[in-house]
């Protein structure tokens, strides 16, 4: 019987492969370990989860966490836990949405004359969406805060979603502005002569066409509006999410079992969404954010 | 209608938007660099650039100033390191390579504000796992409250930030990659370079242009991180983790000094468009993403 004899690269390639696969697992582990953690409290009671050394299953799986959020139920400590939390979430899709709307609207057509149309100033204000895109938001606080305070619209959802547009609109129209670029130009020509307008050839022809960027630019405008912590802590009263997250901060003040509960619910929101338009956001990224 | 006239009347509604958004609000908060700001609505007095004397000449500046390198350096460090490997291991013709990269958006659609939260408690001597992990493989000795630790809490707010970061840098190199046309690297194997004379040689130039992108984009980020400092420390303990946005934060919403928030306002901004600029201008025309 012959035997199997293995030559040295080949040994050496397996070792490499074995050694990949590994590295695969780790990265696997760099990922997941933070949420395992997160979701596996939230399943559990307060007294288990102090439990030394930990479960890393519940022994004693219970809803109760997410049922105090969903019933918006009074915590121990007296802070109405519960009712804060699913009023934020509500908050946070609210502004979400408003926000991608708003930048849709405004920053598909600015994309699309940036795109197609020469005018006295079209390069300047190219230039000012770069500039825009560059300043940094904790930079201009001050202003918003003074102004939103003389307003009275400190706390408010709409004066929220103007401060946001700030930040978004900048991603969406360099987002939009680059996939309009990859659209040919025969287009809009054929719409025309065929006899539509401009603004019909922009919203029968190009629209339809140009979805994929619509639909990049909505997610990243969305998840950059969900996630958005430094102005919702500054100028609202724990209106969205973020802030009402990083509120609980005292061990004795609330259950992290119940905290863990909450975190999850905002966060399978933006993970969802990025999974779900995976393609669609990392396209958007690489060529909104790294152009 | 001209052509010119109608773009502009489509790009008009969003540069007013700018403007009003981030135009005004930055000249405002230049301004009020210059002004005593009072908290009613007073008339703000003109002072000179005592905000800025009072600012740099405050030593908790200098000491702020010292913290934020540090912590710039390890997020940038550990958010383009990982992020390279990540995407380089991801690239591999691996099984499972599909599930991976779902994986790897993971973390970059988590608000970073819930990294922090996540981290916080997962590194929490009462309730977190990673005590338990490191105590179980001899690590450590007893659990340790490492937030309570001055070393610790820097070490443990970059690791939260950097989690996230780490993901969105892979993904732009993952973009960079999956442009290298595959000849090129087969035409070195064939020739007989190996691994690590192809990466220097052939991968390596490739994604040049794209690691300085990142790089400037983690070096603002990192400059201007507040998220999970303030989610995990507040600055704390004392003031090891004051980087100086939490600073900044400080004088305007502790302290109620809008000018000298503002002038460190204007101090973060003109450096993070200073630096953005002049990456801008070393790329030229070097197309991170060309293909």
């Amino acid at each position: 019987m012959a035997s199997r004899t293995v030559s040295r690269p080949v040994l050496r390639k397996r070792a490499v492969t074995a050694l990949l696969y590994a590295a695969l697992v780790l990265f696997a582990v760099w990922v997941l370990f933070p949420f395992w953690f997160l979701v596996n409290s939230s399943f559990m009671t307060p007294a288990e989860a102090v439990a030394v050394p930990p479960h890393w299953i519940p022994e004693e799986p219970t809803l109760g966490n997410y049922s105090a959020i969903l019933a918006g139920q009074v915590a121990p400590g007296g802070a109405q836990v519960g009712l804060r939390v699913l009023t934020a979430l509500g908050e946070s899709l609210a502004v979400g949405i408003l926000t991608v709307v708003a930048n849709l609207a405004l920053g598909g057509t600015a994309a699309y004359s940036m795109s197609r149309y020469k005018y006295r100033g079209s390069r300047l204000s190219y230039f000012a969406v770069l500039f825009a895109r560059l300043v940094p938001p904790i930079a201009i606080v001050a202003a918003f805060f003074v102004a939103l305070r003389d307003l009275g619209l400190i706390n408010s959802r709409y004066g929220l979603v103007v401060v946001y547009i700030s930040f978004t609109l900048p991603i969406t129209i360099l987002v939009l502005k680059n996939y309009f670029d990859g659209l040919p130009r025969e287009l809009d020509e054929a719409a025309l002569v065929d006899g539509a307008s401009r603004l019909q050839a922009l919203w029968y022809v190009i629209r339809p066409i140009a979805r994929p960027g619509f639909i990049a630019a909505a997610c990243l405008v969305f998840l950059e509006s969900w996630g958005e912590f430094f102005y919702a802590l500054t100028l609202t009263n724990q209106l969205t999410i973020p802030p009402v997250l990083a509120g609980f901060r005292g061990f004795f003040q609330f259950n992290w079992t119940t905290l863990a509960a909450a975190t999850v619910l905002a966060v399978v929101p933006p993970v969802l969404l990025a999974l779900v338009f995976q393609r669609y956001v990392v396209r958007g990224l690489a060529q909104g954010v790294a152009k | 209608m001209s052509d010119r006239q109608f773009g502009l009347v489509l790009a008009l509604p969003a540069i007013i938007s700018l403007v009003l958004v981030v135009g005004i609000p930055g000249i405002q908060t230049l301004i009020y660099s210059f002004q005593r700001v009072p908290l009613s609505d007073d008339p703000a007095t003109f002072v000179g650039t005592d905000n800025y004397g009072k600012v740099l000449g405050d030593e908790s500046f200098v000491e702020s100033l010292v913290v934020t390198l540090q912590y710039t350096a390890g997020y940038v460090l550990l958010a383009t390191v990982l992020g390279l490997l990540f995407a380089l291991l991801l690239d591999q013709p691996l099984r499972g390579r599909g599930i991976a990269r779902a994986l790897l958006i993971i973390p970059w659609a988590t608000p970073v504000i819930i990294a922090g939260v996540m981290w916080k408690w997962l590194i929490d001597p009462q309730v977190g796992g990673l005590n338990a992990v490191l105590f179980e493989i001899g690590v450590i000795e007893d659990y340790k409250p490492f937030l309570a630790d001055r070393e610790w809490a820097l070490v443990f707010t970059i690791l939260a930030a950097a989690w996230h970061q780490a993901s969105f840098s892979a993904l732009l190199f993952l973009a960079s990659l999956q442009t290298l046309p595959n000849e090129i690297v087969e035409a070195a194997r064939v020739d007989g370079a190996t691994a690590w004379q192809r990466f220097r040689g052939v991968v390596f130039p490739w994604i040049r242009p794209m690691l300085l992108v990142v790089v400037v984009i983690n070096v603002i980020y990192g400059v201007l991180q507040f998220d999970t400092v303030w989610v995990m420390t507040q600055g704390g303990p004392g003031d090891a983790t004051t980087l100086l946005p939490i600073l900044l934060y400080r004088q305007l919403f502790i302290f109620s000094d809008i000018g000298a928030g503002s002038a460190l306002a204007v101090m973060l901004g003109v450096v993070a468009v200073l630096v953005s600029s002049i990456a801008l201008i070393l790329l030229g025309r070097d197309d991170p993403l060309a293909a």
